[in-house]
């Protein structure tokens, strides 16, 4: 068992999925189902690393805030009135707190470097976060979205040389997926919310900023990975199936995560 | 006269103490450390820390020492520099948070608290080891020393040399990627100089 739950393929994606279906199935009528990507974020999270926030690292605040975001999900979509301002607002906090994560970083480094850095990061994770936002009332777009920020960053984190940050990012698209998968075989729509669309956008945006951060990822792959929400409202007619529409816009954000990829394996060495 | 002398005696014993005292500071081209860890189950990995920074000082007479060593976790290396054709190096995934984390934690530290003799000769450094944020005893075993005037200056300069080993669990610092496939037991193995002062 032990051998079984240390494999990647299960730390990052299949466990990860199979309790994200779960959570789908209890809590879809609940308008809950978006915890899904939270709870497949947590699996791999507690299988890789364990869920140990001492001390607080900058990768174990990037755990801290994709864990609690749900919290903030879950207040906006059953307290608060959803609209522009309160986006940007959500937005701008997570910008903020981007810079607090890295901080520990960002300390270390000359103060032009550090503003460049800080900055170019709160600015992705603001965006990724205020557009992905933006698809919360769109149960498939939505899901569509989260699924390819999280393989997106996953992969993209990988590929600029940390497993760990790439395991915790397909986990997202694994809880993502989970709650696309059960909307296409259904054929009926689950509520997404910001509960769904908060949870994932801050996990893969803040995975994809740590893979910059601390590790290889080029800061141009982390501008095509942003894209990824836009590609989501690309055309796919709602006349069409669920399976069909969510097979449509998943292609239209792989596309864009594909370039991601290849940006980053073709990246040159450091220094 | 009597109590003058032992006056005397009692305040220049310290001073005589101090004097044995010997400081050292680490020479950063022939002192390194090397590090393994089992691979998979297969075979055991082997790395290193280029140019530690540091100091000693001992006190035979009194039989103590201290030590600071200072390593900059961006020098790692297990001999895999270049890409190929993969995406990236051992090397380069090695720096990352999945294990060093060298852009948030750039040094580890290794700090003395105490020292055991064995005759005259140091045996044994009891000390902390500072990685990842994480501060955790790490005991070294001095397996080879010798101090004696260094040949290549004819003489002119002192010096200290030897070897010195320990082990740690890397979990206890918060690394823990990988553990099962790559070993949680840390193996260090030291070869380091010092320069008398």
């Amino acid at each position: 068992m032990e051998e079984f739950l240390s494999n990647p393929v299960v730390q990052g994606g299949i466990a990860p999925f199979v309790v994200a279906v779960i959570v789908v199935a209890i809590l879809a009528k609940a308008k809950l189902a978006g915890l899904a990507v939270t709870v497949g974020f947590a699996v791999a999270v507690a299988l890789v690393s364990g869920l140990g926030f001492t001390p607080l690292t900058a990768t174990r605040k990037v755990v801290l805030l994709g864990l609690l975001a749900p919290l903030v999900g879950i207040v906006v979509d059953f307290t608060l009135k959803r609209n522009r301002t309160l986006t940007v607002a959500i937005a701008l906090a997570y910008g903020a707190l981007t810079v607090w994560v890295f901080w520990s970083v960002l300390r270390q480094k000359a103060v032009g470097d550090a503003l460049l850095l800080g900055g170019g990061v709160a600015v992705f994770v603001a965006w990724f976060v205020a557009s992905t936002l933006e698809l919360a009332g769109k149960p498939v777009r939505a899901g569509a979205a989260a699924l390819m920020l999280g393989l997106g960053a996953g992969i993209s984190a990988i590929l600029g040389a940390s497993a760990l940050l790439g395991l915790y990012g397909l986990a997202v698209g694994a809880g993502a997926s989970a709650f696309l998968l059960v909307q296409m075989l259904t054929g009926r729509k689950i509520v997404a919310g910001a509960t769904l669309t908060l949870s994932a956008s801050v996990a893969a945006g803040l995975v994809a900023a740590a893979a910059l951060v601390l590790a290889q990822l080029p800061w141009y792959a982390l501008i095509v990975l942003g894209l990824i929400p836009l590609a989501a409202s690309l055309p796919a007619s709602d006349r069409l199936p669920v399976w069909a529409q969510a097979v449509i816009v998943s292609g239209y954000g792989l596309a864009v995560a594909f370039v991601a990829f290849v940006l980053t394996w073709q990246a040159p060495p450091p220094g | 006269m009597k109590q003058f002398a032992i006056a005397l005696v009692a305040t220049t014993l310290p001073l005589a103490a101090a004097a044995q005292v010997e400081s050292y500071n680490v020479d950063p081209y022939h002192t390194v450390m090397y590090w393994e860890t089992d691979h998979l189950g297969f075979a055991t990995m082997r790395g290193r820390f280029d140019k530690p920074t540091g100091k000693f000082a001992i006190d035979r007479a009194a039989k103590t020492a201290t030590l600071e060593i200072v390593i900059e976790t961006k020098t790692l290396s297990t001999g895999d520099p270049d890409r190929d054709a993969r995406p990236r190096t051992r090397d380069e995934h090695l720096r990352t948070p999945d294990f060093f984390n060298v852009a948030e934690f750039p040094t580890m530290t290794y700090k003395s608290t105490g020292v055991k003799f064995q005759g005259d000769d140091l045996d044994v450094v009891e000390g902390n080891l500072t990685l990842l944020g994480v501060t955790k005893p790490v005991q070294l075993k001095i397996v080879r020393w010798k101090c004696g005037p260094d040949p290549r200056t004819q003489g002119k300069r002192y010096q200290c040399g030897g070897n010195a080993t320990g082990t740690f669990k890397r979990s206890d610092f918060g690394m823990k990627f990988g553990i099962g496939p790559i070993g949680d037991d840390v193996t260090l193995w030291m070869s380091f100089y010092g320069f008398r002062q």
